[in-house]
């Protein structure tokens, strides 16, 4: 093991220009016991800016822990990956939870808000932590609501919302910071047909004003709101190809 | 920015669990509270002692036999010193240049009758005619010692409130007579009321010249001077001392490598053997409170473990939206800082409560210093600050993703 120290890596290729995400053999390797879970195994994909991605593949195929990695959330045991022409595995933790400040907005299945909190103020958290003012923190909060049509509902408590609307939360909560990346993990798994399709109109929109979006989800009708499509199996990219949107 | 958000947290976080946060703080609040009603109690004991019990007027200091004894030795060696005369007196205050007065005293127990009535135990002081300028006593009615009266060994008595109070209530005293030692004395004065030192009365007295008493008294040979000397400002009393210290010396032939046979009392030497019984007390408080501390402390760390374990899920989604480590720690240490702060003022007002009690119910006079108030409640802070900073960092240092998935 020691000699692995000693190994000269080859430095990785940097993406060309708008490229956004540019994975280079990525790998997730669990440890459960003496048996090694292989989540994420090799990924290799690009993202351009303004693209709109959907994540595909059946439960436990390793979405949610390629999310989880393209997101910043959680490390590769091995691969590089670049956001925005950065490359993470050099980035300390400070500089991680920039990345996840300003670079990335997250919507997750279980949305994700704090109980205690206001719509509003779970809506300012993330400029909270980049220290914007609070006049401009409220102001933009507020901004952000309205743009998911829920500016009359931020006195309230996540409680106190349904779950179409709790997810729109989370969605003005990632839109706040205005980032490059909008990542979803199932954003409509929680919801009723017919609330999800109210979601994905919102991303559709969100789309249309510029912003990439990639949107992990194991259903067919919720991945062809996408313009491209990468299907996972067994933490293998199976398949990656546009849909019909895209034309 | 930061910190006013943690802030509000943390009182959000005290306000949604009150009874949780006052049993948390328990340690907190009883160590601050026994800090502060022990201070409290012994500055105003203080304070109650140097009014009442040192007996000295401003800026004096006695001259007598057996200054301050607090030890059953001195106290024997004592007993071969050659008494302090009124020549001796006299002689001191002829010699002394500093002095702006030299005056004595000298005090002995006596019933005292008039008619059928009896005091027991009356403290007969005899004093020199300047003693009114130079001790404590304040003319109510008539008048006080004279020089005549010292000159001539007169049978003139001025007398305490109480003894006038009791032997003639509802009359005037003035030109009545007392009877003690077999002597009649004619009532020329009374003072005004002392009051009272820990329950004991201090109006019980009867002044007469000094001659007179030592007239009365020269038999016992305990008796002597107390020579009392008013220095002539408070920045002189020091230097007044010394010049009588060496006059003493040289009249008692005392040798230079000996120590004095005589002693010197001042308010000042009075408070410093308080202060001495005042310093174990306060050495003993301040380990309790320290012990109590400490207990509230790990208190504080537990609670706030538990918080951390609680908020697992709170702090992945924080650290998703970009919350530093320095942010989430920053977070737990002022909640665990305005915990331990918010138990440190509720010890204040109990220890508040206390004290208003104390004063209600006791002559001590009932004290809140502001230092020991703002010391307690900066230790508890520190407290705070101090066990939150496992806790705060155990939280800090978890794993965005790990977080995010606990429930
Ligand atoms: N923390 C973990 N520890 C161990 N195994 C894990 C962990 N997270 C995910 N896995 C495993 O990795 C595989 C991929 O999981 P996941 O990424 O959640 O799949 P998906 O989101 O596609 O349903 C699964 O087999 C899962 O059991
Ligand atoms: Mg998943």
């Amino acid at each position: 093991m020691a000699t692995a120290n000693l190994e000269i890596k080859p430095t990785p290729v940097p993406p060309p220009a708008g490229v956004l995400i540019h994975t280079d053999d990525l790998w997730k390797t669990y440890q459960m016991g003496s048996t090694e879970i292989h989540a994420v195994q090799g990924v290799s994909i690009s993202i351009r800016r303004n693209e709109y991605v959907a994540i595909m593949g059946p439960s436990g195929s390793g979405k949610s822990t390629l999310m989880n990695l393209i997101g910043c959330l959680d490390t590769p045991s091995k691969g590089a990956y670049w956001i925005n022409n950065r490359l993470v595995s050099e980035m300390n933790d400070d500089e991680l939870a920039y990345i996840r400040n300003k670079e990335i907005g997250f919507v997750f299945q279980t949305f994700n808000l704090l109980a205690r909190a206001t719509a509003l103020h779970n809506v300012e958290l993330p400029l909270i932590y980049n220290g914007t003012p609070a006049d401009k923190r409220i102001e933009r909060a507020k901004e952000s609501l309205r743009l998911v049509d829920l500016a009359e509902r931020m006195d309230h408590r996540p409680n106190e919302l349904s779950g179409g609307q709790r997810q729109r939360v989370a969605i003005a909560r990632a839109l706040v910071n205005s980032p490059s990346l909008i990542l979803a993990d199932e954003p409509t798994g929680n919801l009723d047909s017919k609330t999800g399709v109210e979601i994905m109109a919102l991303f559709d929109e969100l789309h249309r004003q510029g912003n990439t979006i990639v949107v992990v989800t194991h259903e067919h009708d919720i991945a062809e709101y996408a313009h491209r499509v990468i299907q996972i199996r067994d933490g293998k990219v199976f398949k990656d190809e546009p849909t019909a949107r895209a034309k | 920015m930061l910190f006013t958000e943690s802030f509000k947290l943390a009182i959000d976080t005290l306000r949604s669990h009150k009874l949780r946060s006052f049993l948390t703080l328990l340690g907190v609040i009883i160590s601050v509270s026994t800090l502060i009603a022990v201070v409290s109690v012994l500055t105003g004991t203080d304070l109650y002692v140097r009014d009442h019990i040192s007996n000295l007027g401003s800026n004096v200091f006695a001259v007598n036999r057996f200054g301050i004894i607090n030890n059953l030795k001195d106290w024997v060696d004592a007993q071969k010193r050659k008494r302090i005369n009124i020549e001796d007196m006299e002689w001191l205050g002829e010699n002394m240049r500093l002095a702006k007065a030299v005056g004595g005293a000298s005090g002995h127990l006596s019933d005292v009758k008039c008619g059928n009535q009896s005091l027991q135990d009356v403290n007969i002081k005899g004093v020199t005619p300047n003693m009114i300028g130079i001790g404590t006593e304040q003319v109510q009615t008539g008048r006080y010692i004279t020089d005549a009266d010292y000159q001539r060994h007169t049978y003139s008595a001025f007398v305490g409130f109480d003894v006038a109070d009791k032997l003639f209530p509802g009359l005037d005293p003035i030109g009545k007579e007392v009877f003690f030692r077999g002597q009649s004395f004619t009532v020329v004065g009374v003072a005004k009321t002392i009051g009272s030192a820990f329950g004991q009365s201090q109006d019980n007295f009867i002044i007469i010249p000094l001659t007179t008493f030592f007239k009365l008294f020269d038999d016992n040979r305990f008796q002597s001077v107390s020579i009392q000397i008013q220095a002539a400002d408070a920045g002189l009393m020091q230097q007044t001392q010394d010049e009588a210290r060496l006059l003493m010396r040289a009249r008692r032939h005392v040798k230079y490598a000996d120590k004095d046979d005589f002693g010197i009392v001042s308010s000042d030497a009075l408070m410093e053997l308080f202060h001495s019984i005042v310093g174990v007390v306060a050495y003993v408080a301040v380990i309790v409170t320290g012990v109590f501390m400490v207990v509230g402390g790990i208190v504080i760390m537990n609670i706030m473990l538990a918080a951390v374990s609680e908020r697992t899920h709170e702090i992945g989604i924080r650290k998703s939206l970009g919350a530093r480590r320095s942010d989430i720690l920053l977070q737990f240490l002022v909640e665990a800082a305005m915990l331990s702060t918010a138990g440190g003022v509720f010890g204040v007002f109990i220890a508040w409560v206390g004290t208003q009690i104390m004063s209600a119910s006791t002559p001590i006079p009932s004290t809140l210093p502001v230092w020991i108030v703002v010391t307690a409640v900066l230790v508890s802070a520190a407290v705070g600050l101090f066990f939150g900073i496992y806790p705060a960092n155990k939280a800090a240092r978890l794993d965005p993703i790990a977080a995010l998935r606990a429930d």
